[in-house]
């Protein structure tokens, strides 16, 4: 090996060590469940009750009082990943003359999967489908069947347990829901707890 | 009792002026703001479930070889029954007080009476006929779109208009060709048997050559508390379309004519027509209407 080919392999290798750091530190970034700050192992079930939850349409808010909600949670090749597969809503009301006869999730489960954007930690829910009644005759919705469909990012906060739906988190995440071929609103705070074997476990991602 | 007749007369008159301005204004619509845009929409009948005022401010029609770009704004207008519960798609009522269902606007046609009747390759009778209205520049042809038959021959489906799917407005039209020369029966399509439009706010799945277009169900807006849905930037589109024989065009001239027009046309058989309509609609449902009927007496 003269001295030319030697300096080709040794750049070749370090260009090889570093792709190698960078795919490293790309699969240590990539967010998990943990429990007490250990990743998961095997499958959780985490629920909770969404606090001033709403579903905005330009010129109409839907708002439900009761938002609850059921994530089926592992680690699967060291990243977070999930389903929701239960969402009862309760008690919706809006803010215009129609009033909500019912409202309804379909097509569960939707995938539910961690992402870093800038540093930090989103869930990406996809796959959302959800079929709302609204009543009053004088409603221009009345009898009609309002589907809101597409994928919803909240971002993760780890001090409080919960996650955030808002514009800024459907825009890091690039999620969008829609209805009436209409870009939707929803804001929503998600505090959430582990239901089986880790219950009272503090639930992080990271 | 002179006097009291004298004063009698001007009461009387008085009574029976104030009288017939209280029928006049009974008769007129009590609609108010947004609301007035349905004044024509029959919401007295129970059947009907919703009104709908739709305006198509843009768009094309392609039939064959010509393009008429829609420049003049087109109404829609009426109301529609409960949809059936398999199909989705809901009858639709025409307007009431003889106002027309679908308003005739004429639009201008590129090229002009050349452009459907060219002097060059016309027989030689039609050649000297139609030298008079060059020579007198009544080239001008204008396209409109008439509704073909009753308004009832019209169907609409708002969950499919909502979805992005499926039929969301049959509309079955006939295109009045209008020019001096042409005469005033010069169509293609007829009550009998019209271009029948099934427009979507979705994908067309067309026959080639035609490729499949996509509509836009556009923006939507809540007004009036909920009580209206606001819809702007719709797009409907249809391009599997065919087109019937054309039919009265020159008048006693038409087996002269129609052939012309027709082999100037071109192939007008289903992938080689297209129509896009730019709407905007407004939708309430016929209950509101006679709320706010009620509220305004």
């Amino acid at each position: 090996m003269n001295f030319k080919s030697t300096r080709i392999f040794i750049g070749g290798l370090l260009a090889a060590m570093m792709l190698s750091a960078v795919l490293a530190g790309s699969a240590t970034a990539a967010p998990q469940w943990r429990f007490d700050g250990t990743p998961l192992e095997g499958e959780e079930t985490i629920v909770g009750a969404a606090e001033k939850s709403s579903l905005t349409l330009t010129g109409m808010t839907t708002t439900c009082a009761n938002f609850l909600y059921e994530i089926k949670i592992k680690n699967s090749g060291g990243v977070g990943t999930g389903s929701v597969t239960d969402l009862p809503l309760f008690n919706c009301t809006t803010d215009t003359k129609c009033t909500v006869e019912a409202i309804e999730p379909k097509s569960f489960p939707w995938t539910a999967n961690l992402k870093e954007v800038s540093g930090k930690n989103y869930i990406v829910i996809s796959g959302v489908h959800v079929k709302i009644v609204y009543g009053n005759p004088l409603c221009v919705l009345f009898e009609t069947e309002v589907e809101v469909t597409g994928n919803a990012g909240g971002l993760i906060e780890n001090t409080t347990e919960s996650a955030t739906f808002n514009e800024s988190s459907f825009s890091a995440t690039g999620t969008k829901l829609n209805s009436f071929g209409t870009e939707v609103k929803w804001n929503g705070f998600f505090p959430a707890e582990a239901f089986q074997t880790k219950r009272e476990h503090k639930l992080t991602v990271s | 009792m002179r006097k009291q007749r004298r004063k009698a007369v001007p009461v009387v008159v008085l009574a029976l002026a104030l009288a017939a301005l209280g029928l006049t204004g009974s008769a007129q619509a009590k609609l108010v703001g947004e609301f007035t845009k349905f004044q024509y929409c029959p919401y007295t009948n129970t059947e009907v479930k919703k009104c709908m005022y739709a305006v198509t401010e843009g768009g094309e029609v392609k039939l064959g070889n010509k393009t008429v770009p829609i420049t003049n704004k087109v109404v829609l207008q009426g109301g529609f029954g409960k949809p059936n519960e398999t199909t989705l798609i809901s009858k639709f009522y025409g307007a009431t007080e003889g106002k027309p269902t679908l308003q005739p606007v004429a639009q201008s046609v590129p090229g002009g009476l050349a452009g459907v009747v060219p002097d060059a390759s016309s027989p030689p009778l039609v050649k000297r006929l139609i030298k008079f209205f060059f020579e007198n520049s009544i080239t001008g042809l204008n396209s409109t779109l008439e509704l073909a038959g009753p308004a009832t021959n019209i169907e609409i489906s708002e969950q499919h208009l909502n979805r992005k799917e499926g039929l969301g407005l049959k509309l079955p039209v006939k295109v009045h060709l209008e020019n001096p020369f042409l005469g005033s029966k010069c169509y293609i399509g007829s009550d009998s048997s019209p271009v029948t439009w099934n427009l979507t706010t979705g994908p067309t799945s067309p026959t080639a050559p035609n490729t499949s277009i996509e509509g836009s169900f556009g923006q939507a807006e809540f007004k009036e508390e909920g009580l209206m849905l606001h819809v702007k930037e719709d797009v409907l589109v249809e391009n599997n379309w065919s087109a019937p024989s054309v039919t009265g065009c020159g008048g006693i001239l038409a087996f002269l004519v129609n052939p012309i027009v027709s082999s100037q046309l071109g192939t007008t058989t289903a992938g080689h027509n297209t129509a896009i309509l730019k709407n905007t609609i407004d939708i309430a449902t016929a209950a509101a209407v006679r709320f706010i009927d009620k509220e305004n007496p």
